[in-house]
């Protein structure tokens, strides 16, 4: 029986394909091509274009031929670059530094990541490659899962005109490190930097900027990854010596200093660093922060000033917080962006968010008890993202004003892990999900002008639905503005863009048709 | 220092001011032509119905493959009365119709032709037959031409692509070539390919084009020559031909320096021009790259020979044609003078009523040198600003304008550039401070008052 079938179905596909062999042929009906993947072209943590990687031919067994498109910051093709590479091929990042753009591709036939670097031309002038192994795992995870603010690259920057860094986060058994590559874009140079402290069983490293010498990156390191209490470090990589420059580590401070961002000062040696400070012996992980401080650096390491601002006593005169950093009807505050003025001033934007009594996770529990389950997925308590707040410092770094902006209160987590988890680490958890409504911030190279952009859920009697808000800051003034994401006709998506701007993709429900285009902000 | 001056000054002023205020309010205004929406209708009507004609007698091998291209065509002629681009003004419709009934007279074969000419109120330097026997001529080439015997060899070029069926003949080779034997076979042998198909695909759609192109280019030579014939049966002065195509062969080059029209259009006292309105990026992704041609390539896709040869493939036959008795002008000069001014401000009001605000200011600005205190550009520029707050406001610039592209002019492109280096309230200030210098000298003009009233309103908010 089954052989008949076989018969009568290759009968038929011939039939067919007798009946295909007719039928008028065009170019669409012969040849398409597939898209594989695309993504922002960045250039000091800015966009300045994007790609888009076709698959345009098959070559033979192994290898396809791709088109990689390059389109400039305002959507128009400026230029298509043809290569032949594995089948098995995905681009993960792309980077510009005015000079030559770098594509970070994922090889998996030859199980290599290769850093592939084009002139403004679109032809190749270095490839550099390096095994791939289990120790990447982790981040061909974060690759497929991880969520960044901006929308933009995780681990490949530009250095300026001398090329490339890539910040790899690397696995091996339960230990965790990291590893630097630079890829010079001048010549055909590259070169890998290792931690080779043999204490560091477990350290991540996150790239917070360079200067046209140095690669800054804030290091956490514990000796166990699920115990004990990690330690920050500010790290400089000097990537012209290959040397580490400089390693801050707090020990012999009155305060433990956690860095998430640095701004290099024009023109002068000082590099400015912005974090939060706990008391000495907390565990920056699970403790509450004590404020925000900011320290004044030189390329050597030495630090040259320190400010700090706590929540109890500067804080506390422009927003209704505590001891430990809670703000009346906001809660605790995740800082998501600081922001350097030219005259020295400088805006920090947080966003609140606060542990809230979960009436469905109450009532599962309560159910569950009398079911006999012990314990619920569902926790009895959410954790909710509130207010934004912008806060103002001078040119001494400290505290002059603070806004609160209003947006709805948005379920963020709601599992049994907002019951017992700190304050701070859940922070932190919700950074890494994406669980924040801050979108990104966009504005001038100067910082003159400036949009802080977050997303909010709207209740009203006139519009119900998802909404995309900005705070923009004109040099002198605040003013807010807001998009409804949902209309009768239409539903919009808003991407980060070029400085200053957003892409809005518009989605016609009944011509069945998609709409890009750039709106400026502010 | 004697004071009779003093006292004088303002006197004077303000009999300028009422003298030129009378000037303008009593004839030389700008005022758009009302769109005839009765007109435009039955004009959509009347080719719908041709298009629909014409269908029919389509042949009945690979009829759907006629459709398909026939209903694009007949798209493109609809986008036209949708966005209401032809001038209805019914002075400057007679005009056209007599140059071309000139035309008309003088050549037998043309006078059972059904064929209609109309001006397009596009600021695009062009004019085409775009088939159901429509001939747009745009008002951006018009208003460039010297005389009315450049406007009929124009004219005779178009009324040659109508008279020798160049586009149906176009549509029934690409059909033939593609249901072609040949075709269908390079398609098998591409389907039936496992690996290299887009390097066939490729060299299979280059020969398709390069032969449609081929024949575009021979196209244009015939309706070159074509159009001499016509033009040398009428009063019109044939050697004009050879004038126009040098013009079209100059025309794209970019004759307004738009940074420093900027600068001094808006660096109002109170409100100065700042640098970084017109700060660009040179690399490759900021929007001014210089994007490397390849040539040859170009030049093979071209869809008209190049003029300098059009002008060289004439010139025997122009002088052969010469006549004593021609005349560059024959209809009526003075309307045609008439109407290149009327055009010039026609264009920009039509790419502002048609949403593309970039374009409007661009041909207000280019229209604005050498004239000041012009109520409808001093309006329009308030307009268009104010405009551009709107749309801002509401995010929906980015529908209205044009973005900076390696691919414009480098003009037009740092005036697109000057748009996206604005923020809000800089389209506000500009706006107000542009318009407040001509305070109250224009307020007699509703059109300014309107504009420098938002304008006033948008800046204080």
């Amino acid at each position: 029986m089954n052989k008949k079938f076989w018969i009568a179905t290759t009968c038929m596909l011939l039939a067919a394909s007798g009946v295909q062999a007719q039928n008028k042929l065009s170019i669409d009906k012969v040849y398409s091509t597939y898209r594989r993947n695309s993504g922002t072209i960045m250039e000091n943590k800015k966009i300045k274009g994007y790609f888009f990687l076709y698959i345009s031919d098959k070559i033979d067994k192994h290898t396809d031929e791709y088109t990689l498109q390059i389109l400039d910051e305002n959507l128009n093709k400026v230029r298509d670059i043809k290569f032949e590479d594995s089948k098995k091929l995905g681009l993960l990042e792309a980077a510009y530094n005015g000079s030559s753009l770098a594509f970070l591709f994922k090889n998996g036939d030859n199980k290599t990541l290769d850093m592939k670097v084009y002139d403004l031309d679109g032809k190749l002038k270095y490839t550099y490659s390096r095994e791939y192994d289990k120790r990447t795992d982790d981040l061909m995870k974060r690759y497929e899962t991880m969520h960044t603010d901006e929308g933009t690259n995780q681990n490949v920057y530009d250095l300026g005109e001398k090329g490339y860094a890539s910040v790899l986060p690397l696995r091996d058994g339960k230990q965790r490190t990291y590893e630097i590559d630079y890829y010079s874009s001048q010549e055909k140079k590259q070169w890998t930097y290792t931690p080779d402290d043999d204490e560091e069983r477990y350290a991540n490293a996150e790239f917070l900027g360079s200067t046209d010498s140095l690669i800054i990156l804030e290091v956490m390191k514990k000796n166990r990854a699920l115990s004990g209490k990690p330690s920050a470090h500010l790290i400089g990589i000097n990537f012209m010596t290959k040397k580490k420059a400089f390693d801050i580590d707090n020990e012999n401070d009155e305060y433990t200093f956690v860095s998430s961002g640095v701004e290099p000062v024009k023109g002068t040696d000082k590099i400015m660093v912005f974090g939060s400070y706990f008391n000495k012996g907390d565990n920056i992980i699970k403790d509450n922060t004590k404020g925000l401080a900011i320290y004044g650096i030189d390329s050597k390491g030495n630090v040259l000033t320190k400010t700090y601002n706590s929540w109890a006593d500067d804080f506390a005169k422009y927003l209704p917080t505590n001891r430990k950093g809670k703000i009346d009807n906001i809660g605790y505050l995740y800082i998501h962006k600081v922001i350097q003025m030219q005259d020295g001033k400088m805006f920090i934007v947080g966003e609140g968010y606060k542990r809230q009594a979960n009436a469905g996770g109450i009532a599962l529990n309560v159910l569950g008890a009398f079911a006999g389950v012990r314990q619920s997925a569902v926790g009895v308590t959410k954790i909710v993202t509130t207010d934004m707040v912008i806060m103002e410092f001078n040119d001494k770094y400290k505290i002059t004003n603070a806004t609160i902006y209003d947006k709805t209160n948005n379920n963020a987590v709601i599992s049994a892990m907002s019951d017992g988890t700190s304050q701070h680490a859940i922070g932190l958890y919700l950074k890494m999900t994406g669980a924040f409504d801050y979108e990104f911030t966009t504005g001038d190279n100067d910082n003159n002008n400036f949009s802080v952009c977050y997303s909010d859920w709207v209740r009203s009697s006139d519009y119900k639905g998802e909404t995309f808000n900005s705070i923009h800051y004109n040099g002198t003034k605040f003013t807010t503005d807001k998009i409804e994401l949902k209309s009768k006709a239409s539903t919009l998506k808003v991407f980060p863009a070029k400085a200053g701007s957003i892409m809005i993709m518009e989605y016609f429900k009944k011509d069945k048709r998609i709409d890009f285009r750039l709106e400026k902000l502010g | 220092m004697p004071k009779v001056p003093c006292i004088l000054h303002p006197l004077l002023l303000v009999l300028f001011f009422v003298f030129t205020t009378f000037l303008f309010a009593s004839s030389q205004v700008f005022s758009p032509a009302t769109e005839n929406a009765a007109f435009f209708k039955a004009l959509s009507t009347k080719y719908e119905d041709h298009y629909k004609d014409e269908l029919s007698s389509l042949p009945k091998e690979n009829k759907k493959d006629f459709e398909e291209v026939y209903k694009l065509r007949w798209e493109n002629v609809k986008e036209v009365f949708d966005k209401k681009e032809i001038y209805t003004s019914a002075q400057a419709q007679q005009y056209l119709n007599a140059l071309v009934a000139e035309i008309v007279k003088a050549n037998p074969l043309l006078q059972n032709q059904n064929f209609n000419c109309y001006f397009s109120r596009s600021g695009v330097p062009n004019a085409g037959y775009i088939g159901e026997g429509i001939i747009l001529f745009n008002m951006g080439l018009f208003k460039r031409l010297d005389n009315e015997s450049q406007a009929a060899f124009i004219l005779c070029h178009e009324i040659s692509h109508f008279y020798l069926q160049h586009s149906e003949k176009s549509i029934r080779r690409y059909v033939a070539a593609i249901n072609s034997q040949e075709m269908q076979t390079e398609l098998r042998k591409i389907k039936n390919a496992e690996y290299g198909k887009r390097q066939q695909v490729d060299d299979l759609l280059k020969g398709l084009t390069f032969n449609i192109r081929r024949h575009g280019r021979d196209h244009e030579s015939e309706a070159d020559s074509m159009a001499i014939e016509f033009l040398h049966n009428t009063r019109y002065d044939v050697s004009e031909a050879l004038t126009t195509l040098a013009l079209l062969d100059s025309i794209d080059i970019d004759t307004l320096h738009i940074g420093g029209c900027l600068q001094k259009m808006f660096d109002a006292k109170d409100y100065p021009f700042q640098k970084r309105w017109l700060a660009k990026e040179e690399g490759l992704l900021g929007g001014h790259a210089q994007l490397k041609k390849d040539e040859p390539l170009a030049d093979s896709l071209k869809t008209h020979p190049d003029c300098k040869l059009r002008i060289k493939f004439l010139e025997p036959m122009v002088s052969r044609y010469c006549s004593s008795t021609s005349s560059k002008n024959v209809v009526n000069n003075s309307k045609m003078i008439e109407l290149k001014n009327i055009f010039s401000y026609e264009i920009a009001e039509f790419a502002y009523t048609s949403e593309n605000y970039t374009k409007s200011l661009y041909y207000t600005l280019e229209l604005s040198q050498g004239k000041t205190a012009d109520p409808y550009l001093v309006a329009q520029v308030g307009k268009i600003f104010n405009s551009f707050y709107a749309a801002q406001k509401i995010h929906k610039l980015g529908k209205l304008i044009d973005l900076p592209s390696p691919y414009y002019p480098g003009n037009y492109n740092l005036l697109l550039q000057f748009v996206q280096n604005l923020y809000l309230e800089n389209f506000a200030s500009i706006s107000y401070h542009f318009l407040k210098q001509y305070y109250p000298l224009l307020d007699y003009y509703p059109p300014f008052t309107s504009a420098y009233n938002t304008s006033k309103k948008i800046s204080q908010q």
